[in-house]
């Protein structure tokens, strides 16, 4: 049994002498509304204390309508007295009673109309509706036709009488501690002392908390902040760069060929602005059409400035890192990048025109293809993926390129994201004299494996009721 | 993506070894297997091995791969005596002609639709949906050489493919179904391509449709290859790649005189590498001997140079050896990526935080000190969201992508609290009081900065909710600043601020205008508040 409120407690008290009684003589006795002797009788019921008795009653009040029927008659009641032998229908029309009494009359039968006269049939009368109007009954069709017509209201009212058990006589006759309760503690209890001889009120601790809502950062923002964080520890700079970039840096300045179907209209989103191309430009341009001073072919065909010009929103984030790796050419460089990147894709629960990249860069003397297999392995054993494996892959600035591929429990292998070296091709027109390994991932494909997510969506229109259920700490197994 | 069908039999004979010893390996020459069925895979290749198109080239490659059979396959040609003339005019239009003779083709449903199919990848892949390339394959026993690329008149007729009647080159744009997909190619040009043979039968209007006349079929015993298009190497890579896997099937290849050169000659390219260079790059041990073994694996001629050079033979269905590299990545692939030591580079770096991030991490501390929830709202948005539900004037510089996806999406955002009030609506039933935050990339003039905004919804929202809430984050933030009153048509006259730091407004707060709720279908009221990020001391300058 829980601990007795002290409100249970005087309620017991005072039906130790009733036993029975309406709960407004009980509220009489305690001083308070019969509301909250009710819920005070409820929860001692609940402690097997009191027996609670709801008594419905139906009675029929009468509407504003039915009051004046009432000392009137009812519409065709009046109308049927006013008719005389010799009425026509324009007197009766004249008559206030007209509107309402005669539909009824007419639907009861008890009058007929030939040409302008109106007379009674016989015999006509209204005697079972006023009956019902003056004793109504719930069991009478009449009084549910009055009902429908709004002349008559059927309300409850309800009643409660509360007794006390046996169970509650001997809790009551072992004796209770009807002391005033003391809620919180005041100031004044505390510095007084007086809290030495109050009555604490005591809780019940098998009852839920009402639940408080902390404010808190996306459980996706948390994903990418663990990300950049072990990538700080790593050693590495965090780049922030621009969403929009001109196609130079965005796929020019990586060896992408200008008819690259990627370039195309409806995988990119372009933009009608332009933008100036770098100084040193032409040192790509050489390298596309003929591979430069490098051991490279290059593209061949032409190369023009127009469709470098021109902006488009970032299809990667390597466009932020190639700039950095043009603006600081000597080694070491170690630097990463989280942000949006944009592709015009349809969107579904699977696909979004933009998602989080993350990308990451090391150019230094001597690193090697072996080094960017380390890292890889290292970043995803740090994001909790015990099985890493690589195998070849294709990329069009990278040479060679792979694909990383983590185990994941119930699932298997899934693919994680591409790397590769960047091509010479990439590299010698901007200055940059050493091997740069460079590797990216979906954020938002972790996400929605770690969320449980079935619509990616979900991570940019999210339900609040979702915020606040996900903990901070999410349980993780296995990287997921 | 290029996803070829190998049937196991065919894949089986070619490659002379069972299907579970391929398909075990296939992915690690680069490739996805996509699914594998009763009497066949489909087996994705990336587009830079256009070669690995055909159930022939990728047992070519998996024979070398497996030790089977390793080094440069040997493609004999010898001269057909054909002729092929070229029109001059047509140098603005298609100027380049690639063309092969194969005889003894001995075909049957699998290497039918083998050669089909390839044809159909290489048109994606190395023709840029046949802009770049186009490629016919002919029935030679049905024309009379030699051969005569011309620029034709557009009304000229002949029996397209699967047609039964004769139509103009113009009709055929119009309605043959291969017609109307490539029309765009050609329908500018004031004469179109044609291939004829001596006797003025048409076998082709490239890069749209075949003549009927010149039909491949089940029977079909002598090949005439055209190839047309617009680059000379693409060209000439798609002529090698079908050749080669054509030869692969058992077919001999015979060349054609086009402007008195043999073509093709099926001949390797030479290059010779450094094995030094290759083993700094992928991080092993390698001698001359080692290399050129690892790259007869891979189909390569090669043999050992002097000390540190490897003298590379690259077949001519390679398109994709563009650079020493290339090969490297060969040597690396034909290693075992899984036998490379995985080892973090040795150098001593720190790492160092972007300041702008460190700014946002601190705006976001602030934001969650104070109750609000954090939202991620997408960066594509559209003016109604932005600007009319806001009763704002549209800012110049807004940028407007070229072809939205949808017309949610034309415009990438200005700002914050439109997106924060449109999330609202989004969670009208759920438990009140929200109160959310947001922090994040703007983009004005094709330059990207970040804002943070909040808002809070509950009945009791107001002016003082939204300048306490946004005085704390400005002071969290040490953003030194003063309030004069706003105009700002988004909140209520006389219920909202501008918030100016350094002579600048550099955010607004108040309360959402009713008829602003009213637009968001928002019912109770809203205080919010943006912040431009830029204020924040040391800012960077991007």
């Amino acid at each position: 049994m829980a601990e007795l409120t002290q409100n249970e407690k005087r309620l017991l008290a005072v039906l130790e002498k009733e036993k029975k009684a309406d709960a407004p003589h009980l509220a009489g006795l305690l001083g308070a509304t019969p509301e909250a002797v009710v819920q005070w009788a409820h929860l001692a019921q609940d402690n097997g204390l009191t027996a609670v008795e709801r008594i419905v009653a139906k009675e029929f009040v009468y509407t504003d309508e039915g009051k004046t029927y009432l000392k009137n008659g009812l519409p065709e009641t009046q109308l049927l007295r006013f008719i005389l032998p010799g009425t026509t229908l324009a007197d009766l029309q004249k008559h206030e009673a007209f509107r309402i009494g005669f539909g009824q009359l007419r639907k009861k039968g008890l009058v007929k109309v030939e040409g302008t006269s109106v007379t009674k049939t016989s015999p006509a009368s209204t005697d079972a509706d006023e009956s019902a109007l003056k004793s109504p009954s719930a069991a009478d069709p009449k009084t549910r036709e009055l009902i429908k017509r709004g002349i008559l209201q059927e309300s409850e009212t309800v009643r409660y009488t509360i007794a006390i058990t046996p169970q509650g006589l001997a809790v009551a006759r072992k004796g209770l501690d009807l002391r005033e309760e003391t809620g919180t503690l005041s100031r004044e209890q505390i510095i007084s002392g007086t809290w030495k001889n109050a009555n604490l009120r005591r809780y019940d601790v098998t009852k839920l908390p009402k639940k408080a809502y902390p404010g808190k950062i996306h459980p996706y923002q948390r994903i990418i902040a663990e990300m950049r964080e072990i990538l700080l520890e790593m050693g590495f700079t965090e780049l922030y760069g621009g969403i929009v970039q001109q196609s130079f840096w965005n796929f020019d300045a990586l060896f992408q060929p200008q008819d690259h179907p990627a370039r195309e209209m409806q995988d990119t989103f372009y933009l009608k602005e332009t933008l100036p191309l770098p100084e040193g430009y032409e040192k790509v341009k050489a390298m596309h059409i003929s591979g430069g001073e490098t051991s490279s072919t290059g593209w061949g065909g032409v190369w023009k400035e127009e469709k470098a010009e021109q902006c488009v929103l970032r299809t990667h984030t390597t466009s932020v890192s190639i700039q950095h790796l043009a603006n600081n050419p000597n080694p070491p460089v170690k630097a990463f990048c989280i942000g949006r990147v944009y592709r015009r894709e349809t969107i579904d629960t699977t696909h979004l025109a933009e998602f989080e990249q993350l990308e990451g860069i090391v150019m230094d003397e001597n690193v090697t293809f072996g080094n960017l297999l380390g890292i890889l392995r290292e970043f995803y054993h740090r994001m909790g993926f015990e099985g890493v494996r690589f195998k070849p892959s294709y990329y069009p600035y990278t040479e060679p390129s792979l694909d990383a591929e983590v185990y994941v429990d119930g699932i298997g292998w899934i693919e994680m994201g591409g790397a590769g070296v960047f091509r010479e091709e990439v590299t010698a027109p901007l200055g940059i004299n050493y091997p740069v390994l460079a590797w990216g991932l979906g954020v938002s494909r972790i996400a929605m494996l770690r969320l449980g997510l079935k619509d990616l969506r979900y991570l940019h229109k999210s339900d609040v009721a979702f915020l606040r259920e996900t903990p901070s700490l999410r349980k993780t197994k296995g990287g997921l | 993506m290029a996803v070829i069908t190998l049937p196991y039999k065919y894949l089986e004979r070619l490659t002379r070894t069972d299907r579970k010893t391929i398909l075990d390996k296939v992915a690690l020459i680069g490739s996805d297997v996509e699914r594998t069925e009763e009497d066949h895979a489909d087996v994705e290749f990336f587009p830079d091995r256009p070669d690995l198109f055909s159930p022939e080239g990728v047992a070519r490659a998996m024979r070398g791969y497996l030790g089977i059979e390793t080094g440069l396959p040997s493609y004999p040609v010898r001269p057909s005596g054909i002729k092929f003339t070229v029109d001059p005019q047509l140098a603005t239009i298609r100027p380049v002609l690639g063309a092969a003779v194969i005889r003894g083709v001995k075909f049957d449903d699998e290497s039918i639709q083998s050669i089909m199919s390839l044809q159909e990848a290489l048109h994606w892949a190395v023709g840029r949906g046949r802009s770049k390339v186009a490629i016919g394959i002919h029935d030679m026993d049905t024309v009379k050489p030699p051969f005569h690329y011309i620029a034709s008149r557009r009304s000229r007729g002949f029996i397209p493919l699967d047609f039964t009647e004769k139509m103009t080159m113009d009709e055929i744009l119009e309605k043959h179904p291969k017609g109307r997909d490539y029309a765009k190619i050609v329908k500018d040009f004031p004469l179109f391509p044609l291939i004829v043979d001596d006797d003025d039968h048409v076998l082709s209007f490239p890069p749209i449709i075949n003549g009927e006349r010149t039909r491949v079929t089940i029977d079909t015993k002598n090949i005439l290859l055209d190839t047309t298009g617009t680059d000379k190497r693409a060209v000439a890579v798609a002529v090698n790649i079908i050749c080669t896997a054509m030869a692969e099937a058992g077919a001999t290849i015979e060349s054609v005189e086009i402007g008195g050169v043999q073509t093709p000659t099926l001949a390797p390219a030479e290059r010779i590498v450094s094995v030094q260079e290759c083993s700094r790059l992928i991080g092993i041990e390698l001698t001359p001997a080692t290399m050129a073994e690892l790259l007869r694996k891979m189909r390569f001629g090669a043999e050992p140079a002097g000390t540190d050079k490897v003298k590379v033979q690259v077949p001519c269905y390679r398109a994709d050896i563009m650079h020493d590299w290339d090969l490297f990545e060969d040597v690396a692939i034909a290693f075992g990526y899984d036998r490379i030591i995985a080892a973090p580079p040795a150098t001593f770096t720190v790492g160092k935080p972007h300041p702008v991030q460190v700014n946002a991490a601190l705006a976001r501390e602030a934001f969650c000190g104070l109750g609000y929830l954090e939202v991620m709202p997408f960066t594509l948005t559209n003016e109604d969201v932005l600007y009319k539900r806001m009763q704002r004037e549209e800012k110049n510089g807004v940028l407007h992508v070229m072809h939205p996806i949808s017309i949610e999406n034309t415009v990438v955002r200005t700002e914050l609290l439109p997106l924060l009030l449109e999330f609202l609506t989004l969670n009208r039933h759920r438990e009140l009081p929200q109160r959310l935050f947001t922090v994040g990339d703007v983009v004005l003039d094709c330059r990207t900065h970040q804002q943070a905004s909040g808002v809070s919804t509950h009945p009791e929202a107001d002016f003082s909710e939204a300048y306490a809430s946004a005085d704390a984050v400005l002071h969290e933030l040490s953003i030194d600043y003063t309030v004069k009153e706003s105009q700002d048509p988004a909140f209520i006259d006389g219920r909202r601020g501008d918030i100016v730091s350094g002579g600048k407004t550099i955010g607004v707060f108040g309360e959402i205008h009713p008829a602003v709720l009213t637009a968001f279908e928002l019912e109770h009221s809203v205080a919010a508040f943006e912040i431009d990020l830029r204020a924040v001391p040391g800012y960077p300058a991007l």
